[in-house]
């Protein structure tokens, strides 16, 4: 008994099933005075018993039906042979092998303290003689104590395999996100905005919106599945399309192609339903195809409803196409949204199972039409999770909201003179007011178009009667135009910067508008036109531009 | 749309937009300043680089007197000029609390 208390200390220490098979091998060989010893772990799923030999080997497997540990394993009693040779439950291929002769073994059913069976030890071989009945209960006592060590080992395992597998879907997902662009294109006229949100195990969403030479992509993709293997497939495919287009590919030869490769790439159980769209945005209009990937929501500002279009083929990767129909052509007018949603959002449910479905997304795109489409994106998705009601997000859920806006642009003529500014003011005033562009802009934009103006007046005092200003809605602020009629080329904006740190007596006010612009706007640029005699600058400004805040480096020194 | 007049103790307080179509008038108003001059900038929404040419001029001409330009109530968009056209450096700006 003291010697059963000694190893079992021992038996608490090993983490790693190849040392605990060797503590426990030890300890029944010191505690019963056996020569050798070998614990067969048994596989449930399989019906199998399994002897490790070494890290690395492959282990040997036999059914757990034969041989004298299977009559263990099968009667979960101890069996005490004092000469194998004599009984035939005993395989001496084993002795063969390894050149050594098995006089006596003593085979031990191991169970834990569920009643689960664990494997079963055999010691071989007792140093002066034969087993006896003391010996087995000795035995009885370890195999329990072995039993339990192991047991909590093989769950340890089981735990450790479980993290490493999270870590992959987490690697996968990187992968997977990485591709998605993180900033959204800015389009003068429309509001884009793009997200995706992944559920807790990896699904496959994907989703793209950038300018390439034929138009602004448009993409949503959503591949079957759950795990490393979608994330992965639709990330190919987001890199197959970019790819084709860059190629110089048309819609259709991106859309086969891309299909027919993945066709041939994709094992046969997976496919990827995907919008694959170009939006002409001097012509407003998009064309699209849709592998198996419905409904598309086309918000109609002008009714409040919205219209569905359906895919016009399958799911990308079911089949290789040898033809398309002909590609969706569509016209955005003024307010419209084009709505691309993962079947995440309208198939999220709450704990009755009841799906959030399309009704309540045209409900929600109605009553926010004028909201940026940001903001109409987090509406979304607040909507979906009050109405699940703490029901877990089981799909990914990805949005691609294309909205052209509203009456997004307007120009008007303004007499040369100071003494327009203040209608020039009241014009920039009131379209941000009707569009919703952030008022707290207005005394930078207003800055702005002030000293472009009155530099116009100044310096070209024998130019046009008027200036043209165009202002146009873009996401998060303006973008402004100041056209210049029968004037010669002068670009304001290469004007040097202003010495900042000069002492008072050498500064002058000349030249510190522009100086100042370049450090509001996001943006500015100067065209002239030789021909029509036209000069036009242009700037942008939004919220995410320069900010308005003291942290800003700024004071040009 | 600028009104600007003598306040309460001799402050000077403006009030409204200075742009340049504004800027001749505020400019005479100034000419006419002497010492040390306190501007009350609570009300001022605006000003453009016009605006802080007649700022700059007054303060180059009390400075020469021993005199100066004080801007109180400068609001967080009037601080954010100043600063990026050093005029920080040129004025004592007490910013609106």
């Amino acid at each position: 008994m003291e010697a059963i208390l000694a190893v079992t200390s021992k038996l608490a220490a090993p983490f790693d099933l190849m040392s605990m098979l060797s503590e426990v091998v030890s300890a029944a060989k010191q505690v019963l005075k056996a020569d050798r010893g070998s614990v067969w772990l048994y596989d449930a799923a399989a019906d199998q018993l399994v002897l490790e030999i070494a890290t690395g080997i492959a282990p040997v497997r036999v059914p757990a039906s034969t041989g004298l540990a299977g009559a263990c394993a099968h009667t979960r009693r101890i069996i005490n042979v004092p000469d194998c040779y004599a009984d035939a439950r005993f395989n001496p291929d084993v002795d063969r092998q390894s050149n050594y002769r098995t006089r006596c073994m003593l085979t031990l059913p191991l169970v834990d303290h569920n009643d689960v069976l664990v494997g079963v030890m055999q010691v071989l071989n007792k140093a002066d003689g034969v087993f006896d009945e003391s010996d087995e209960a000795l035995a009885t006592v370890l195999a329990a104590q072995c039993a339990v060590a192991l047991q909590r080992v093989r769950m340890t395992a089981a735990v450790i395999e479980g993290e490493k597998m999270r870590q992959e879907l987490e690697m996968a997902r990187e992968v997977q996100m990485s591709t998605l662009p993180s900033v959204m294109p800015e389009v003068p006229g429309y509001d884009l905005y793009g997200t995706s949100r992944p559920a807790s195990q990896t699904g496959g969403d994907t989703f793209d919106l950038s300018h390439i030479d034929q138009g602004l992509l448009v993409v949503l993709g959503d591949a079957t599945g759950h795990g490393i293997a979608p994330a992965l497939s639709v990330t190919q495919m987001h890199a197959m399309l970019r790819m084709a287009f860059r190629l110089g590919a048309d819609l259709e030869t991106a859309f086969m192609q891309v299909n027919n490769q993945l066709a041939s790439t994709l094992a046969d159980d997976r496919f990827i339903t995907a919008f694959i769209g170009l939006l002409d945005v001097a012509s407003h209009r998009v064309r699209f195809h849709s592998g198996g990937q419905a409904p598309i929501l086309h918000f109609q500002a002008a009714t409040g409803t919205c219209a569905h279009h359906d895919p016009t083929s399958f799911p990308l990767a079911a089949m290789p196409l040898a033809s398309l129909k002909p590609a969706v052509n569509v016209a955005l007018l003024p307010g419209d949204i084009l709505v691309l949603l993962s079947d995440g959002i309208y198939e999220y449910h709450d704990a009755q199972g009841e799906e959030f479905g399309e009704q309540r997304v045209e409900e929600i795109l109605k009553a926010n039409r004028g909201t940026p489409v940001a903001e109409l994106s987090a509406i979304l998705f607040a909507a979906v999770h009050a109405f699940a009601k703490g029901a877990p997000q089981e799909d990914d859920i990805t949005m691609v909201l294309v909205k052209r806006l509203p009456d997004a642009a307007a120009h008007k003529m303004f007499r040369r003179s100071f003494d327009s500014l203040q209608a020039i003011f009241a014009f920039t005033a009131d379209f941000c007011s009707r569009h919703g562009v952030d008022s707290g802009l207005l005394p930078t934009v207003d800055f702005v178009v002030e000293e472009l103006f009155t530099n116009m007046v100044k310096y070209s005092p024998d130019g046009g009667a008027e200036v043209r200003i165009d202002i146009a809605a873009i996401a998060g602020g303006v973008e402004m135009a100041l056209t210049d009629y029968d004037v010669e080329q002068f670009d304001v904006t290469l004007a040097p910067d202003v010495d900042t740190g000069l002492p008072i007596e050498q500064r002058e006010p000349g030249g510190l508008g522009l100086h100042l612009i370049r450090r509001m706007v996001d943006s500015i640029d100067y065209e002239y036109s030789q021909e029509r005699r036209q000069s036009r600058i242009r700037f942008r400004k939004t919220l995410a531009g320069p900010a308005r805040s003291r942290e800003t480096p700024g004071t040009g020194d | 749309m600028l009104a600007i007049d003598f306040g309460a103790e001799g402050v000077v307080v403006i009030n409204g937009r200075l742009d340049a179509a504004e800027a001749p008038a505020a400019q005479s108003f100034f000419d006419a300043t002497r010492g040390t001059v306190t501007l009350d900038c609570g009300g001022l929404e605006y000003i453009s680089s016009a605006g802080l040419g007649v700022l700059l001029k007054t303060q180059k001409r009390l400075l020469a007197s021993g005199g100066k330009l004080r801007l109180t109530g400068v609001n967080r968009h009037l601080q954010d000029i100043f600063r990026y056209s050093g005029f920080d450096q040129i004025f004592e700006i007490e910013p609106a609390r």
